[in-house]
C-alpha cells in the first residue's frame, strides 16, 4: 500500500513531467510533402513520424485537406524533432512558435556552406536613384513614400497636365498624374514597396507628348529602384515635349490663312464675312 | 518598309528564356504580375530543362518562378527528384532540394545543372508563395513566357466583374520596351483590346473600339519593336467602308541622329474591295544632336486623290482634287543654356522652309467646312488666298472663291525662351513659409513670302508657396501677344458694327490679340490615396469674348479641349479635380470644368461632360 507522502511525490512528477513535455509547434505555410518529409517554405525538410496525425487547423477534428504546397500548417515536433502532427488550414495561420527552434531538426545530407552572394550584400547601402539592383540584393518590401518632382520646359502651357507613364503600368501615358505647384514644376506623392524597379517618363497625357532629351532625340526610360528608407524625392528635368519640337507631327501646319489662331476660328459668322483678303480683287504684290 | 518591319524585329539584344507552362489550372493576378499555376505542372523551359511538380508561382516582375511538392528536374544530363526548386532567373540562380535518400540543398550556378554547390545558404525568400487574397483576372489551361516581356495564355478566360470572357490565346505584355505601346490608332470614346500573338518583340492586337462617328467597329494593329526601332501598322477601322491605312517607323542609329516617319493612306472600299476614293499623307522627320543643339528636319507629303483625275467618289464621279500639299521645314535649336551667373537660362531657334499647295483640299474638295450644305466645286488653281476669283460658280449665293495666287510660302522663324529657375523671395525660418518667383518669355515671328509675318510673345509670372506639407498653391499671370499681320490686305472690318456678329472690339480686330490670364491654384494632397486640385482663371482679352461668336476648340477623347487657349476663351474659368483610392490598386480621378462669361453677358456652362479616369496606383 503506497503512503500519502509517495502518492503526492508521485504526483508532483507527474504534473512536473507533464510541464517538461519536449514538444515544439511552430506554423508556417507547406512547400512539399513527400517521401517521409515535410517541407516549409524555408525550404527545410523535418522527418514525419509514420503515424503522424494530421487535423484542422480551426476545428481540431479530422479533416479532408491533404498536407500540400501553399497549405498552411501548425507542426508539432517530438523531442527527437520528428513531425507527429500537422494541423491544416488553407488559410494563412497566425504565427506560432519560432522556427529557429526547430532548425536543428531540419534534415540536410550537406552541411551548410557560406553564400557568397548573400554575405557580398550585406551592408551594402541601398541604391541611388537610377541605379539598377545589384544580384543578391534584398529588400524588405516596406512600403515607402516617393515624392517625384519634374521640372518642366518653360513652354508647358500652364493648364497643361503631366503624368509618368511606367512599364509598370504598360506605358499608359495617362497612369500617374501630376499636380503643378509652381510655373516649371509638378509633383505626385506615391507609395511603393521597397525594392520595387521601374522604368518612366514624363508626358502630357499621351505618347505624342513624351519628353524627349534635350539633344531632341527620343530619350530612354529612366530607371528608379525604390530604397529601403521611409521616403525619398526624386527631382528630374525635362527639357522638351515631343509635341512642341518645331516640325512635329501634332504641331499646326499652315493652312488656309496661315492663322496662328484656331483652325475654323469664326464659323458661326455669317457667309458675308469673307476670310482675310487683300483689298480690292488685287493679289497683294 | 516591311523591310524595317523585320529589321525591327530581329533586332533584339536583350535575353529572354522562354517558359512553356502546363498545368490543371493556371491563374494570373494582374495587379502583382502573378502566375500561379496547380495540379500536374509541367514547365519547359529554353535552358535546356524541364520540371514536373504539384505546384507553380511566378512573379513576373520580379523574375523569379517555384515549383513545389513532388518535383522531377530532367536535363539532358538526367532526372533528379525533389521537393521544390526555384529559379531566379535575373541571377543565374537556380535553388533546389532535392530528395535522394535524405533532403539537401543545392544551388545551380550561371545555368550549370551538372555541378550543384551542395549546402549553400539560399535566401530566405527562396521558396517563397506570395499571399493572394484575391480572385484571378485570368485563367487558362497552358501559358508561354517570355521572361520579362510577356505572357501568353493558351485557353485563356478573363474575369471582368466576376463575368468570364473566353478569349483563346492572350498575351499579356508587361515589358520595359516603351515602344510596345506606341500607338498609330486615332482616339476612341472606348477600346477593348485583344491581345492575340505576342513575343518579347512584337506584338498583335485585335480592337473592338466605339466613337460617334463610326459607332462599333474593330481595328487591327501590329507591333514590331527592338532597342532602337519600331514598326507599328494598323488599320482602322477595319470594319468599315472607311478605312485608315498607318505605318510608323522609327530608328535610331548611332547616338546622335533619329528618323521617324508616319504615313496614313485612307481608302473607302468594301472589305478590300477596289477603292473608290483614296487619299494618302506621309509625315516624315529626322533630327541630328550636336554636343549643344541639335536639328530636325520636317517634311510632309500630301496626295488628295491618289487615284487620279476623275476617280472620286464613284460612280458619281467629280474632277477631285489633284493638288499635293506637302512642306518641308529645317529647325536648329539650341540646348539651355545659363546666362552668365545670373539666375536665367535662354534657349534659341530658327528655322526654314516653305509650304507648298496647303490649301488644295479645303477648299476644292469639301467646299467650306463650315457650309456642309454646299457640295464640293471644283475651282481652277491651286492657293486660294489672294483675289477674288474670275470663275464664281453661278449657282452658289454670295459665296466667294478665291484665286490662285500663292503656291508656295516660304517662310523663317526665329525665337527664344528666357527663363528663371525657382527664385527665393524671402528668407521665413519655416520653409513653409517660403516664396518662390518664377518667370518666363517666349518670343517669336514667323516671316511668311505670303508677304505676312506672324509675330507670338508669351510672357509668365508666378508666385508660389507650401503652405503646409500637404498643400500648394500658386498665382500666375500670363499675357499672351498673337499678331497675324498681312503685309497687304488681311483681316477685314467685320460688317454692321455693335451687332451681334460685329460686336465691339470685334470691329477693330484685324488679327491682333493680347489674352492676358489671371490664374490661381490650389493642391492639397493629405496622402498620397486622395488629392483635390482647383484652377481658376480670368482672362481679360483682346477681342473681347461673345458667348456664340466664336468657335470652341475640339475636345480631345477625354472631353477636353484641344487647345490650351483660344480666340474667344470665356472669362472665367474654373477647374477641380478630385482624386481617391477606389480599390487597392485603383485611383478614381473625377474631373470637370466651369465657364462663365461676367457682364454684360452672365452666361455659363459646363464642360460637357465630367472627366473620369481610372487610374492605377
Amino acid at each position: 500500500m503506497m503512503r500519502p507522502s509517495t502518492t503526492v511525490f508521485s504526483l508532483v512528477l507527474a504534473v512536473a513531467l507533464v510541464a517538461a513535455d519536449p514538444s515544439i509547434v511552430v506554423t508556417g505555410q507547406l512547400l512539399a510533402y513527400q517521401d517521409g518529409f515535410v517541407f516549409f517554405t524555408t525550404g527545410d525538410g523535418f522527418r514525419v513520424a509514420p503515424g503522424v496525425v494530421i487535423r484542422d487547423a480551426k476545428t481540431g477534428a479530422a479533416t479532408k485537406l491533404s498536407p500540400a504546397p501553399r497549405i498552411w500548417a501548425r507542426a508539432t515536433f517530438d523531442a527527437t524533432g520528428t513531425v507527429t502532427e500537422l494541423d491544416l488550414s488553407r488559410a494563412a495561420l497566425p504565427p506560432e512558435g519560432n522556427f529557429a527552434d526547430v532548425m536543428r531538426f531540419a534534415v540536410a545530407a550537406s552541411s551548410p556552406a557560406p553564400n557568397p552572394d548573400l554575405l557580398a550584400y550585406q551592408n551594402l547601402a541601398t541604391p541611388a536613384p537610377g541605379g539598377g539592383l545589384p544580384a543578391g540584393v534584398s529588400y524588405s518590401g516596406k512600403p515607402v513614400l516617393v515624392t517625384f518632382i519634374v521640372q518642366v520646359p518653360p513652354t508647358t502651357p500652364l493648364t497643361s497636365s503631366v503624368y509618368i507613364s511606367t512599364d509598370q503600368s504598360a506605358w499608359n501615358a495617362q497612369a500617374i498624374p501630376m499636380d503643378r505647384i509652381d510655373a516649371l514644376h509638378y509633383e505626385i506623392t506615391r507609395r511603393y514597396p521597397s525594392g520595387t524597379i521601374f522604368n518612366y517618363l514624363y508626358d502630357r497625357g499621351s505618347l505624342q507628348s513624351e519628353e524627349i532629351a534635350q539633344n531632341g532625340l527620343s530619350r530612354k526610360p529612366r530607371k528608379f529602384v525604390v530604397p529601403d528608407a521611409d521616403v525619398r524625392t526624386v527631382s528630374d528635368t525635362v527639357y522638351a515635349w515631343q509635341d512642341q519640337v518645331p516640325g512635329s507631327i501634332n504641331q499646326q501646319q499652315p493652312q488656309i490663312m496661315p492663322t496662328p489662331y484656331n483652325p475654323a476660328p469664326f464659323p458661326n459668322l455669317p457667309p458675308n464675312l469673307p476670310p482675310p483678303q487683300p483689298p480690292g480683287n488685287k493679289p497683294p504684290i | 518598309m516591311l523591310i524595317l518591319a523585320s529589321a525591327a524585329a530581329r533586332a533584339q539584344t536583350t535575353p529572354t528564356t522562354l517558359l512553356y507552362l502546363n498545368a490543371k489550372s493556371i491563374n494570373f493576378y494582374y495587379d502583382r504580375f502573378l502566375l500561379e499555376a496547380d495540379g500536374n505542372v509541367r514547365l519547359r523551359t529554353s535552358d535546356g530543362f524541364t520540371v514536373t511538380g504539384d505546384a507553380f508561382s511566378m512573379d513576373l516582375k520580379l523574375n523569379r518562378f517555384l515549383v513545389a511538392g513532388h518535383v522531377t528536374v530532367h536535363d539532358a544530363s538526367g532526372t533528379v527528384s525533389g521537393a521544390a526548386i526555384s529559379d531566379f532567373l535575373d541571377f543565374k540562380r537556380i535553388y533546389f532540394v532535392p530528395v535522394t535518400s535524405v533532403p539537401d540543398r543545392w544551388t545551380f550556378l550561371n545555368g550549370d545543372l551538372v555541378h550543384p554547390a551542395k549546402g549553400r545558404v539560399m535566401p530566405d525568400d527562396a521558396f517563397y508563395f506570395p499571399p493572394i487574397t484575391t480572385k484571378p483576372d485570368m485563367t487558362g489551361t497552358g501559358a508561354v513566357v517570355g521572361t520579362k516581356s510577356y505572357v501568353r495564355f493558351i485557353g485563356a478566360v478573363a474575369y471582368v466583374g466576376g463575368v468570364g470572357i473566353p478569349l483563346g490565346s492572350n498575351v499579356i505584355s508587361f515589358s520595359s520596351n516603351q515602344y510596345l505601346a506606341q500607338n498609330s490608332l486615332s482616339g476612341a470614346t472606348a477600346d477593348i483590346t485583344w491581345q492575340v500573338a505576342g513575343s518579347p518583340n512584337a506584338l498583335t492586337a485585335l480592337h473592338l473600339r466605339y466613337d460617334p462617328t463610326y459607332k462599333v467597329y474593330g481595328s487591327v494593329e501590329q507591333h514590331f519593336v527592338g532597342d532602337h526601332e519600331y514598326a507599328i501598322l494598323s488599320v482602322n477601322p477595319a470594319t468599315r467602308a472607311e478605312k485608315w491605312w498607318n505605318a510608323m517607323l522609327y530608328e535610331k542609329l548611332g547616338s546622335r541622329f533619329q528618323i521617324q516617319s508616319f504615313t496614313q493612306y485612307y481608302a473607302q472600299q468594301n472589305y478590300l474591295q477596289e477603292p473608290r476614293a483614296a487619299q494618302q499623307t506621309t509625315w516624315i522627320n529626322a533630327t541630328y544632336a550636336f554636343p549643344h543643339s541639335y536639328v530636325t528636319a520636317t517634311s510632309q507629303l500630301v496626295n488628295y486623290n491618289v487615284l487620279g483625275p476623275g476617280s472620286l467618289e464613284e460612280p458619281k464621279a467629280i474632277g477631285g482634287n489633284l493638288s499635293h500639299p506637302s512642306f518641308a521645314q529645317i529647325t536648329a535649336n539650341s540646348f539651355q543654356n545659363k546666362i552668365a551667373n545670373l539666375p536665367l537660362y535662354e534657349n534659341i531657334y530658327e528655322g526654314y522652309g516653305f509650304a507648298h499647295d496647303t490649301v488644295g483640299s479645303q477648299q476644292y474638295l469639301n467646299g467650306f467646312a463650315q457650309y456642309p450644305q454646299y457640295p464640293p466645286v471644283q475651282v481652277p488653281g491651286l492657293q486660294s488666298y489672294g483675289a477674288l476669283c474670275a470663275y464664281q460658280p453661278p449657282t452658289k449665293g454670295n459665296l466667294q472663291y478665291f484665286c490662285p495666287t500663292y503656291t508656295t510660302i516660304y517662310n523663317t522663324v526665329l525665337g527664344f525662351n528666357l527663363f528663371t529657375p525657382s527664385l527665393k523671395l524671402n528668407h521665413p525660418d519655416s520653409p513653409y513659409q517660403q516664396y518662390y518667383f518664377n518667370a518666363s518669355l517666349n518670343k517669336q515671328r514667323q516671316w511668311n513670302s505670303l508677304p505676312h509675318y506672324i509675330d507670338n510673345t508669351n510672357t509668365t509670372l508666378t508666385i508660389s508657396r507650401q503652405p503646409s506639407r500637404s498643400l500648394h498653391m500658386y498665382a500666375g499671370y500670363e499675357i499672351q501677344n498673337i499678331g497675324d499681320h498681312y503685309i497687304n490686305g488681311g483681316y477685314e472690318q467685320c460688317t454692321g458694327p455693335g451687332t451681334t456678329y460685329c460686336p465691339d472690339s470685334f470691329t477693330s480686330f484685324r488679327g491682333v490679340a493680347t489674352l492676358r490670364t489671371t490664374s490661381f491654384g490650389f493642391n492639397d494632397v493629405p496622402s498620397p490615396d486622395f488629392n483635390f486640385s482647383l484652377l481658376v482663371r480670368h482672362h481679360e482679352d483682346f477681342p473681347i469674348p461673345v458667348p456664340g461668336l466664336f468657335a470652341f476648340p475640339a475636345n480631345n477623347i477625354l472631353g477636353q479641349p484641344l487647345y490650351s487657349w483660344w480666340l474667344g476663351q470665356p472669362p472665367y474659368d474654373a477647374t477641380a479635380d478630385v482624386r481617391f483610392k477606389i480599390l487597392p490598386h485603383t485611383l478614381a480621378d473625377i474631373s470637370r470644368t466651369l465657364y462663365w462669361y461676367g457682364n454684360p453677358y452672365r452666361a455659363q456652362y459646363w464642360q460637357q461632360n465630367f472627366v473620369i479616369q481610372l487610374l492605377p496606383i
